[in-house]
């Protein structure tokens, strides 16, 4: 007990104890208080207090909370490509505090990744994709909780690809699939797969300046129950035909548009987990909440259109889907089997090789030709890539995808007017358009003419065979 | 750019993706009223091809909401008719992207 002051009175003395009691009854409250916040972050997975801070600026959205935090923490998420889409993606959900994320890449890092692929270095070119990503993403959160044993985020890294094999038993142990692949191939099975193992799908693609998002088999129910969201076969039954599935290597994508979708898809996935496990109907992307079977939606980004942004309100799961429906063609045992031949259904863009041998010359072979012999040049590259580097004198009629508008153009350009004297020698990118455009002009001839020539392999050959110097874009 | 209102007695389509490559446009005016069922004869018409190179496999919207080609078709010989599409509607053809 303190002594008392020389000169206090006594009711001063009963003043200051009471205020000390006070006092010591605020710190005992505060231990308390600590103490239950203790206990409840060992209750609820040690929720460290730095974690408080790492994610408090997200932690105080009502539509987070401490709840939705902790329930992504429990989360594991497997992000299926890390390239383009998959690189923000992946990026967004370790940094938000998905407890464990799978990165699954048979791909290792090239030249022509690194504008797009933001978790890829120069440095790493050449090295595994899922590799490159898990160095990266541990350089962004290179920390460790309060346990200084176990890193915030567990990775999995499974280097290859996704197939028939190996997709249930790995999406199995997931919570929630990201489709961040490149090919219809790898869309229907990863679409089909998450039906067949319960897991919602978040889909996006990008390809030139335009992008697409959808979350799929939201809820995700048995084959058969139409309470479940659709699948991707539900929405596109029919996969595009092989010749016309171009690549970011053939069609180009700006960085920025394959970014955006994949910072979306990370956005629903933080969405889809963090909200409360009794919310059985789905709420990502502001589908409703009544009796009606669930739609997916759409959002479609269209870099320059105006707006960039359109949602469209797609469809329920269809009652004769491959997958989904009561009547499934796709069950788990014909994708264990390996009986589902994913790249017949899709088909093979099989090269072009419509012309006679005595029609086509190897770059070589056109480059030894002297001046007067070489006739015109005509190149059906689009104006873009004839406008980055171009043979001198060549002509530039870019191929339409159909002969009778091709042409119409070939013709407005002069190019078909000496008909039977010089000779017309066709080239393009890859060997394939040239070959289509040179078939028009033989068969606008009826079948006669034998002075139109492809260029085979076209400039990627040409790069080889002539001039090391033809930029390699 | 911002596709402009459809004129008097059009609806406007809008090109995504391929459909936007191959037609090489990103929206046209057609006349209105079309039956649905009839769409993409009136566009493989339009641009020889498109329907096998890009419409066979796409999604189809009007008004932002999906609607089944197939269906539509099973339904033109019946009493309830398919969808007719009437001036200032916006149809869109949505190729699957599968790029990333």
């Amino acid at each position: 007990m303190p002594a008392a002051e020389p000169d206090e009175t006594l009711e001063a003395q009963k003043a200051r104890l009471e205020e000390q009691i006070r006092a010591k009854e605020r710190q005992l409250q505060t231990l308390k208080a600590n103490l239950l916040n203790l206990d409840q972050g060992i209750r609820n997975g040690s929720h460290a207090a730095d974690e408080y801070k790492r994610y408090g600026r997200q932690l105080i959205m009502p539509t987070m909370g401490l709840q939705g935090q902790l329930r992504l923490k429990q989360a594991k998420v497997l992000v299926v490509g890390v390239g383009g889409l998959g690189c923000p993606a992946a990026t967004y959900l370790a940094g938000a505090g998905v407890g464990t994320l799978g990165l699954m890449d048979g791909d290792v890092v090239e030249l022509s990744n690194l504008h797009r692929q933001i978790a890829h270095s120069t440095d790493r070119v050449g090295m595994s994709k899922a590799d490159s990503a898990y160095k990266s993403l541990r350089a962004l959160l290179s920390y460790q909780c309060l346990s200084r044993l176990n890193p915030l985020v567990e990775y999995n890294l499974h280097k290859f690809h996704v197939s028939p094999e190996n997709a249930l038993a790995i999406f199995n142990s997931y919570d929630l699939i990201l489709d961040c692949t490149d090919h219809p191939t790898s869309r229907y099975l990863i679409s089909d797969a998450c039906v067949l193992t319960g897991k919602t799908l978040v889909s996006a693609s990008a390809l030139k300046t335009e992008g697409q998002l959808i979350v799929l088999n939201d809820p995700p129910r048995p084959p058969g129950d139409l309470s479940g969201g659709p699948c991707y076969r539900c929405i596109f039954p029919k996969p595009p035909p092989a010749e016309s599935v171009l690549s970011c290597g053939e069609g180009g994508i700006l960085g920025p548009v394959v970014g955006t979708m994949g910072v979306l898809q990370a956005l629903e996935a933080i969405k889809l987990l963090s909200r409360p496990r009794a919310e059985a109907t789905p709420e990502s992307m502001g589908n409703g909440t009544s009796d009606e079977p669930p739609k997916a939606s759409m959002l479609m980004f269209s870099a320059y259109n105006n707006p960039q942004f359109r949602t469209a309100r797609l469809r329920s799961r269809r009652s004769n889907c491959a997958v989904c429906s009561s009547t499934p063609s796709i069950t788990k045992a014909s994708l264990d089997s390996g009986s589902l031949d994913y790249v017949a259904f899709c088909g093979v863009a099989i090269p072009v090789n419509i012309l006679p041998h005595s029609l086509r010359l190897s770059p070589t072979e056109f480059a030894i030709l002297p001046n007067a012999a070489r006739g015109t040049l005509i190149d059906v590259r689009d104006e873009t890539q004839f406008a980055i580097c171009a043979v001198p004198e060549s002509v530039n009629v870019p191929w339409t995808g159909n002969a009778a508008s091709w042409l119409a153009h070939a013709e407005e350009a002069g190019v078909l007017d000496d008909e039977d004297s010089a000779c017309k020698y066709i080239v393009c990118r890859f060997g394939n358009d040239s070959q289509l455009a040179a078939k028009a002009i033989i068969d606008r001839s009826g079948g006669t003419t034998e002075k139109v020539k492809d260029i085979k392999g076209g400039f990627q050959s040409w790069r080889e065979e002539v001039d090391p110097q033809w930029p390699d874009y | 750019m911002s596709t402009p209102k459809a004129p008097a007695g059009h609806f406007t389509i809008l090109y995504f993706a391929a459909a936007s490559s191959y037609t090489r446009k990103d929206h046209d005016f057609l006349p209105a009223p079309l039956a649905f069922h009839m769409l993409f004869d009136v566009l493989d018409q339009k641009y020889p091809g498109l329907r096998e190179k890009v419409l066979d496999s796409s999604a189809v919207t009007v008004n932002l909401e999906y609607v089944d080609m197939e269906e539509e078709v099973a339904k033109k010989d019946r009493a309830d008719g398919s969808l007719a599409l009437k001036e200032g509607d916006e149809v869109g053809i949505i190729p699957p992207v599968s790029s990333g």
